[in-house]
């Protein structure tokens, strides 16, 4: 069944679409086809590293074309590869053993056995002596594993998980259904390449013959308005951040079109989100501006599961399901996802007990999120089951609306609700800025609480002294609150009734 | 450093915050992370600007200078070195 995907991508050369990759100091275009020629030197270069099929590669880079072409050339050779990405992973000795590699290539300086700068990989990629001989054929199978990709995770080290070329075939199928990508199209990846659902693009370019461009994600903003892309490959942070900016190019006297053009170019098809829930003010606000966004949803352990898009989209909904994909609704209304091809069923990399709390034997994946289908088959995520708060009263508290609701308010960047003994709802507040505006927050806390039941009501608030960051390990990489790391940072607080700004 | 650059940082980077701080109130020396929670994204969005509206090519910097930039006398110190006078 992975003939029509990796049975092309592994021997065919394209005949149309180019890629081109963008930096600070500028951009580079290559014919997709000159593109496939190079990987196969690469390809042969891996070969002359002692790499053979079912050994696996550690890429270890910021995006670029090394990148692509490594990924390319380990498709070609039926050898897995490792995106590991820089800033969460060191490249060392140990992460060869950790992830048992028989090659790592970094961007990083740093030296020791079988790591190699990724600068060999730009030079054999030149190297016309590396044209021949022929590369040995190779067969994808749907169940082989072609990478293994890195999930955050709510606690410690990532875990990590094997994807079956089947499910990357079925996805890119059900992608392409939908959204119909084609010569004329240029997809935006900015996203690091470490994430196997960005390198999908890539993928999709190689099959459907559209354009492509990969940029650093400090060249973003830069290379959008001279790319002009059709499609941005988002998350709700960046278009959060694009939001402001367009409305900030608004207050100096720019129209809402000229504004939006400015951020993203003026040939925009649509944007796509995922990763996490965008506020529905955000989505408004692009669709108002001309540009469809269309909001998804899928884990790593499931890859995409539903998608909005133009012939089916519905507000507030992740879209519905698709080809390849059934989500069934359990009796505590937590959503599971089966799948024709499961992205695995189990962990490749995890403490043990991991795999069995999230995948049953067939692949199916209890997601852990709430969530209900409507008659029309579009699916509507409400927060996560683990986030339902049961009162002592035996009341079930779902807190994630109410957290959205205290975020409206500009003063406040994120919050989390806990419930100390049961018996009231404390908020942990990360402000906006330091020092907090308590008048903001205070007031914000007050009409939140107007609006809520009386078993919902929020009855103190701690202010985080230093704001929730990544760095600080209280955000996800994806900028999702960390539940258990901030309760245990503000664990004193929040069990302490005295503390904290209490509600009025 | 030019002070029409450091008005024309302080007003750009207010803009990127998603709080409201006064362009003069802004402490130049103080972590553009830590003190004022800028995102990643929006420091790229911040520089983006600012390199666009003083002229100063992007591509005088790299990926790594930027991860170096960690307060705003950084960013104006750097840029700075490549401007012409604003708006020229």
């Amino acid at each position: 069944m992975t003939r029509e995907t990796f049975g092309r991508l592994v021997t065919t050369e394209p005949a149309t679409g180019r890629i081109t990759f963008t930096e600070l100091w500028g951009a580079r275009t290559l014919d997709l086809a000159d593109l496939y020629r190079r990987s196969a030197r690469v390809a042969r270069w891996l070969l002359g590293h002692g790499i053979r099929p079912g050994d696996r590669i550690g890429i270890h880079a910021a995006n670029g074309l090394e990148w692509v072409l490594l990924d390319l050339a380990a498709l070609r050779l039926k050898v897995e590869t490792a995106g590991l990405e820089p800033g969460k992973f060191t490249p060392d000795s140990d992460l060869l053993t950790r992830y048992d590699l028989t090659l790592l290539c970094t961007d990083r300086h740093t030296e020791g056995p079988g790591i190699v700068p990724i600068s060999e990989v730009t030079e054999a990629a030149g190297r016309r002596d590396l044209d021949e001989p022929a590369l040995p054929p190779v067969t994808w199978q749907p169940e082989d594993v072609t990478t293994i990709k890195f999930t955050s995770g709510s606690t410690g080290e990532s875990k990590g998980l094997g994807a079956t070329a089947g499910s990357i075939d079925s996805s890119l199928r059900a992608v392409q259904e939908i959204f119909e990508h084609g010569p004329g199209d240029d997809l935006f990846v900015f996203l690091p390449l470490s994430l196997l659902q960005q390198r999908y693009w890539i993928y999709s370019a190689l099959l459907h013959g559209h354009d492509v461009t990969v940029s650093t994600y400090e060249a973003a903003f830069a290379a959008l308005r001279q790319v002009r892309p059709t499609v941005v490959m988002g998350v709700p942070a960046f278009y959060e951040t694009a939001k402001r900016q367009i409305e900030a190019r608004q207050r100096r006297g720019s129209s809402v079109t000229e504004a939006a053009q400015a951020v993203f170019g003026d040939r925009i098809r649509y944007l796509w989100t995922g990763s996490a829930p965008a506020a529905p003010s955000t989505l408004r606000f692009f669709v108002d501006a001309g540009l469809p966004i269309y909001e998804g949803y899928g884990l790593n352990e499931t890859c995409i599961v539903t998608k909005n898009h133009p012939k089916a989209h519905r507000e507030g909904s992740v879209g519905q399901v698709l080809r390849g994909k059934e989500v069934l609704i359990d009796a505590d209304g937590v959503v599971h996802v089966r799948s024709d091809h499961p992205v695995n069923t189990r962990y490749l990399y995890a403490e043990p007990g991991s795999s069995e709390q999230i995948f049953a034997p067939d692949g199916t994946v209890r997601t852990g999120d709430l969530g209900h289908l409507d008659e029309d088959g579009f699916l509507f995520i409400r927060g996560r089951a683990d986030d339902v708060i049961v009162l002592d009263n035996g009341k079930k508290v779902i807190v994630r609306p109410i957290e959205e609701q205290l975020k409206a308010d500009p003063a406040i960047a994120e919050c989390v609700l806990f419930c100390p003994g049961q018996t009231e709802l404390v908020a942990v507040v990360s402000p906006a800025h330091v020092p907090a505006d308590r008048t903001a927050i205070t007031a914000q806390l007050a009409s939140t609480n107007a609006a809520l039941t009386s078993d919902e009501r929020i009855s103190r608030m701690i202010l985080a002294d230093e704001p929730f960051s990544i760095d600080n390990g209280l955000l996800t990489s994806q900028y999702k609150p960390r539940r258990r790391q901030i309760l245990a940072a503000h664990h004193a607080a929040v069990h302490d009734p005295k503390e904290g700004i209490h509600a009025p | 450093m030019l002070p029409e650059l450091e008005v024309t940082a302080r007003e750009q980077f207010a803009a990127v915050l998603t709080h409201d701080v006064a362009p003069a109130a802004l402490d130049l020396d103080a972590d553009m992370v830590g003190h004022y929670a800028l995102t990643s994204l929006n420091k790229v969005l911040f520089l983006t600007e600012l390199c666009e509206t003083t002229k100063v090519d992007l591509a005088n910097f790299t990926e790594d200078d930027l991860a170096g930039m960690r307060t705003l006398r950084d960013v104006t110190d750097a840029i700075a070195r490549h401007v012409g006078p604003v708006g020229s």
